[in-house]
């Protein structure tokens, strides 16, 4: 039974990659599709919009199975776990982007305007003003998103992506273990998913105390 | 920028044929202003009467419908026409004071006053920080610079505001009732730092409710009564002998409370 463990144990690493690389991919990607959403252009906006609610509306494993065997058959060679990031990234992008959103509802007008008043350039207001209060309230909710994608990576293990679920699939097949196994599977992502929770609370603890208004 | 010498004798401010509308709701109905260098205007009138906007268009926080607005020899037309490069050389000569503060709330108090003197006006970091710090002092809050915004009193919090409005060397400071989201006791430590800025001779116009303020510390009261001023001149002359009916009846039920 050890030797299994220490075998499923191989499979957290990817895991680990995965729900990181998609919520970098996410994190940044989200930006941009939050502002076209915001933009006062209403093509731009509505485009947003109904990208938005496309991707949010399909499943992640009917997206993955779109990206890698859809797109992957002939218009281009995507390995498994590009598919993976590509598609759980751009899930997260618009979940982000819908984060972000509301966040920015969450901010004094006033902020805007001060900044505005003293002049400030919009690339300082952007990233020097409105941006760190943007990410210091959208904080708790990326923290739980990042948790339910550390749990949605399990769907890689579908189109071959050698993360936990694909470990734990491909052994229990094997050794006819499927309780003992899973159980320690799951028992994984518990274990990852508590040094999240537990980070971001003591992060979003430490930036309350500081401008708690 | 040359244009700041004391023997300049035309208006610092000049607004003229002010109009506003909010959809089909006008709130300024043709305003005409003009406001000399170093005076002190202060705005009176009830609520809904126009002086919050009025006060915005002078820095475009606001665009207006109609009129033009002049600061410092930078003119800005109707419906923000004008390019973002002209907002920011007509901002660059004002300051401005909100009713909420509006400080940054994740930035300290040090950085608050500086980092719109670095990004604005190109100081370097060491310089902003020394203004700041004179700035600070004068205000009286010196030992409050590292500490965050919400640390500090809505007075205290007003003041680094002020501090923060003045660093940028205005030449006209706009106050948008500056004390009426603050105890009476605190609003007055506010005023304190005001009447100390008028008589070093800034040009300000005060939205105001304070009473004793528009009467001692202006020079000019203008009382707002639905998108008009009704009526305007020396603070003492309009507080105490107002001409028009609407601005009596205004003053004696502000002074009634």
């Amino acid at each position: 039974m050890l030797d299994i463990l220490g075998n499923l144990v191989t499979g957290v690493p990817m895991t680990l990659f995965l729900t990181f690389g998609a919520l970098l991919v996410g994190v940044i990607l989200g930006i941009p599709i939050c502002m076209a959403r915001r933009s006062h252009h209403p093509v731009l906006s509505n485009l947003a919009a109904a990208v938005i609610v496309a991707i949010r509306s399909i499943p992640p494993l009917v997206w993955l199975f779109l990206i890698y065997f859809g797109l992957g058959s002939g218009i281009l060679r995507l390995s498994p776990l590009v598919a993976a990031l590509g598609g759980l990234g751009l899930i997260t992008a618009v979940n982000m982007a819908e984060i972000y959103r509301g966040s920015l509802a969450a901010i004094h007008a006033g902020q805007w305007e001060a900044s505005q008043a003293l002049g400030l350039p919009r690339w300082s207001r952007l990233v020097e003003i409105i941006g760190p209060q943007v990410a210091r309230i959208s904080l708790p909710a990326v923290a739980t998103y990042a948790i339910g994608l550390l749990k949605d990576t399990a769907v890689a293990s579908i189109i071959g992506v050698p993360e936990l679920a694909f470990k734990g699939t491909y052994l229990s097949q094997q050794t006819f273990k499927g309780l003992e196994i899973f159980a320690a599977v799951g028992f994984l992502y518990i274990a990852m998913s508590l040094p999240i929770a537990w980070v971001s609370r003591l992060v979003d603890a430490r930036i309350r105390q500081r401008v708690a208004q | 920028m040359n244009e700041t010498s004391a023997t300049d004798i035309r208006p610092l401010v000049l607004v003229e044929g002010l109009r506003k509308s909010f959809g089909s709701h006008e709130v300024l109905k043709g305003i005409d202003l003009s406001v000399q260098r170093g005076e002190i205007v202060a705005i009176i009138g009830p609520s809904g009467s126009g002086k919050s906007t009025l006060l915005r268009c002078v820095n475009q926080l606001e665009t207006h419908t109609a009129g033009t607005v002049t600061v410092a020899g930078v003119t800005i037309g109707p419906d923000s026409a004008s390019h973002d490069r002209e907002l920011q050389k007509l901002r660059r000569n004002v300051g401005m004071v909100f009713q909420s503060f509006n400080l940054f709330p994740h930035l300290n108090v040090l950085r608050n006053v500086s980092i719109a003197q670095q990004r604005v006006l190109g100081r370097s970091q060491a310089e902003a920080d020394e203004r700041s710090m004179q700035l600070l002092t004068r205000v009286g809050l010196a030992d409050k610079a590292k500490q965050y915004p919400a640390r500090c009193s809505g007075g205290q919090q007003q003041r680094i505001a002020i501090a923060r409005a003045l660093a940028l060397d205005p030449q006209i400071m706009l106050f948008d009732e500056p004390t009426s989201a603050l105890d009476p006791e605190l609003g007055l430590e506010v005023l304190a730092v005001m009447r100390e800025l008028a008589e070093g001779g800034m040009t300000m116009i005060v939205v105001t409710h304070e009473m004793h303020f528009a009467e001692d510390v202006s020079n000019r009261v203008l009382i707002m009564a639905d998108g008009e001023i009704i009526e305007q001149g020396p603070s003492r002359e309009v507080m105490q002998k107002p001409q028009t009916e609407r601005a009596r009846q205004f003053l004696s039920a502000v002074r009634d409370r």
